[in-house]
């Protein structure tokens, strides 16, 4: 296995995204700057408190998480569909470089993206609220395992999709959908049923709740395993 | 007699139930010219597909110096060069930035000094920073040929290298082929310009409907045809083929 041939195509998927940084760093910046504003600090003031921690502080995690996801599902799926589009994959077609290395390259580069620009927006939040990470561990971990997986995720979706509309489904479809029912924004506690049963299968809001999670360790341990089985089954299955 | 650098054995491909290439079985020497011409649709991009990795062949085996396309893949892909019938570019990166990250996905150390030679031969140095998009057509094209020199291959398939290229850059351009030969480099070329192939090839292929019809040294088949222009006997067998396939 040669190490240039992945560190390049490593590196050049990295500077892809570098050298449209306003639309791969900046923008996302915005948008989850709007949010705090808007739901954090203006709707925030008069929500006071949920499952006892302050409304702003609440919408901290899932806002990261759900930055993450969305740019590692992105990353890997705008490059790959784009450069089957333009015809530019077969530079890495006729490469040496094997299935395995070139995931490697791609998702790794899609991880960095989502990493960085999850970083920027918890940044972001601490200037709005204070909120300190507790579970360190648990927070790496998280952010690996649902980058690397939405990474992969964007690949699926670029081999199969058609046109440029087929790669917005995940994004607007699955995603958003789930993050406003899967408790970015407020407790799914407070869902009614059947709304409140269903969002607890949703993998994205309990990511989130994992990143958030300040108090109880079992509680966090019991829905990690839940959502290990749920991705493990569904993997075999 | 030397081992051929390219030996196809028995290539189907099929894409659903249709066949683009039956039971083809070839061979290239090396430092020939190897012309493989055929109407469109013939299966001149699938056959070179399938040899560089971008296709697989449903039945039969490909080797290069040896090597299995398949089970070797990270050996004969170096020692390949192609390029490509359809323009690509990516939009992200200047010429020299892509030559640069191609030698890389080839497999050897990126040097700066190799990629502005290229661009120099390929008369691109002018515009080795632009944004690739702005290259014209026939720019583009030999920022093509240039990215497919990076890993100096053994074996390189040009597939409609001519197409849109103007007339002094096409002359241009078969030198820098008849250079490339004469440095041991193998050359398989597809083109419609028959009489391109009657001036560079050593050996033609013709291909119709995903078979070969015939492979014979040019001289022999001039020979054989009085002195006939290679376009003359090349029509003259294709609406033969058509006339059997018909029929
Ligand atoms: N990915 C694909 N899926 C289905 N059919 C394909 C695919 N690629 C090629 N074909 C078909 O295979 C046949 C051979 O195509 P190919 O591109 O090899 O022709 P060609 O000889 O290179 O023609 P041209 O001179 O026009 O470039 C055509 O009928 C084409 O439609
Ligand atoms: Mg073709």
């Amino acid at each position: 296995m040669s190490t240039i041939v992945l560190k390049t195509l490593f590196i050049k998927e990295i500077r892809r995204f570098s050298k449209v940084w306003l639309q791969t760093v900046l923008s996302p910046l915005v948008t989850t700057s709007l949010y705090f504003l808007v739901f954090g600090v203006a709707l925030g003031s008069r929500l006071r408190e949920i499952s006892g921690v302050p409304y702003i502080q609440f919408v901290v995690p899932g806002l990261v998480m759900m930055t993450m996801i969305r740019d590692s599902f992105l990353n890997t799926s705008s490059s790959l569909f784009q450069s089957k589009i333009n015809g530019t994959i077969t530079d890495i077609l006729v490469a040496p470089i094997g299935a395995f290395e070139m995931l490697l390259a791609y998702v790794g580069a899609a991880m960095i993206r989502a990493i960085i620009v999850g970083t920027l927006v918890y940044l972001v939040a601490l200037t709005f609220t204070w909120f300190p990470l507790h579970h360190i561990g648990w927070t790496v971990f998280f952010t690996i395992f649902v980058t690397a997986t939405l990474a992969m995720l964007g690949i699926v979706a670029a081999l199969w999709a058609e046109r440029f509309d087929h790669l917005a489904i995940f994004p607007n479809f699955v995603l958003l959908p789930l993050a406003f029912l899967g408790g970015v924004f407020y407790s799914i506690d407070l869902l009614p049923e059947p709304w409140n049963t269903i969002s607890r299968f949703n993998p994205g809001g309990r990511a989130g709740f994992v990143l958030g999670a300040s108090r109880s360790h079992q509680r966090v341990a019991a829905q990690w395993l839940q959502l290990a089985k749920l991705v493990i089954m569904g993997g075999q299955a | 007699m030397k081992p051929p650098v390219l030996r196809c054995r028995h290539v189907t491909k099929r894409y659903g139930k249709f066949t683009a290439l039956e039971d083809l079985s070839l061979e290239v020497y090396e430092g020939e010219i190897f012309a493989l011409l055929g109407p469109n649709g013939a299966g001149k991009s699938t056959l070179i597909h399938c040899i560089t990795g971008l296709a697989k062949q449903t039945k039969g085996s490909i080797e290069v110096l040896g090597f299995d396309t398949r089970r070797d893949f990270r050996t004969t892909r170096r020692l390949v060069g192609l390029v490509p019938q359809e323009i690509n570019y990516d939009p992200f990166f200047t010429p020299l930035e892509s030559l640069m990250i191609q030698m890389g996905l080839m497999g050897v150390e990126p040097s700066r000094e190799r990629a502005e030679g290229l661009l120099k031969t390929f008369a691109l140095d002018e515009k080795r920073d632009a944004y690739t998009r702005t290259l014209s057509g026939g720019m583009k094209r030999r920022l093509l040929v240039a990215k497919s020199l990076v890993h100096d291959p053994r074996l390189l398939f040009l597939d409609e290298p001519t197409a849109g290229v103007d007339v002094e850059l096409r002359q241009e351009l078969w030198q820098e082929v008849e250079q490339l030969r004469a440095a041991g480099t193998t050359i398989v070329l597809t083109t419609h310009y028959i009489e391109e192939a009657e001036q560079l090839a050593d050996r033609v292929g013709i291909l119709h409907k995903g078979e070969l019809l015939l492979v014979e040294s040019r001289e022999s088949l001039l020979e054989r045809h009085g002195g006939r222009a290679l376009e003359d006997i090349y029509l003259e067998l294709i609406r033969k083929a058509d006339g059997r396939h018909v029929a």
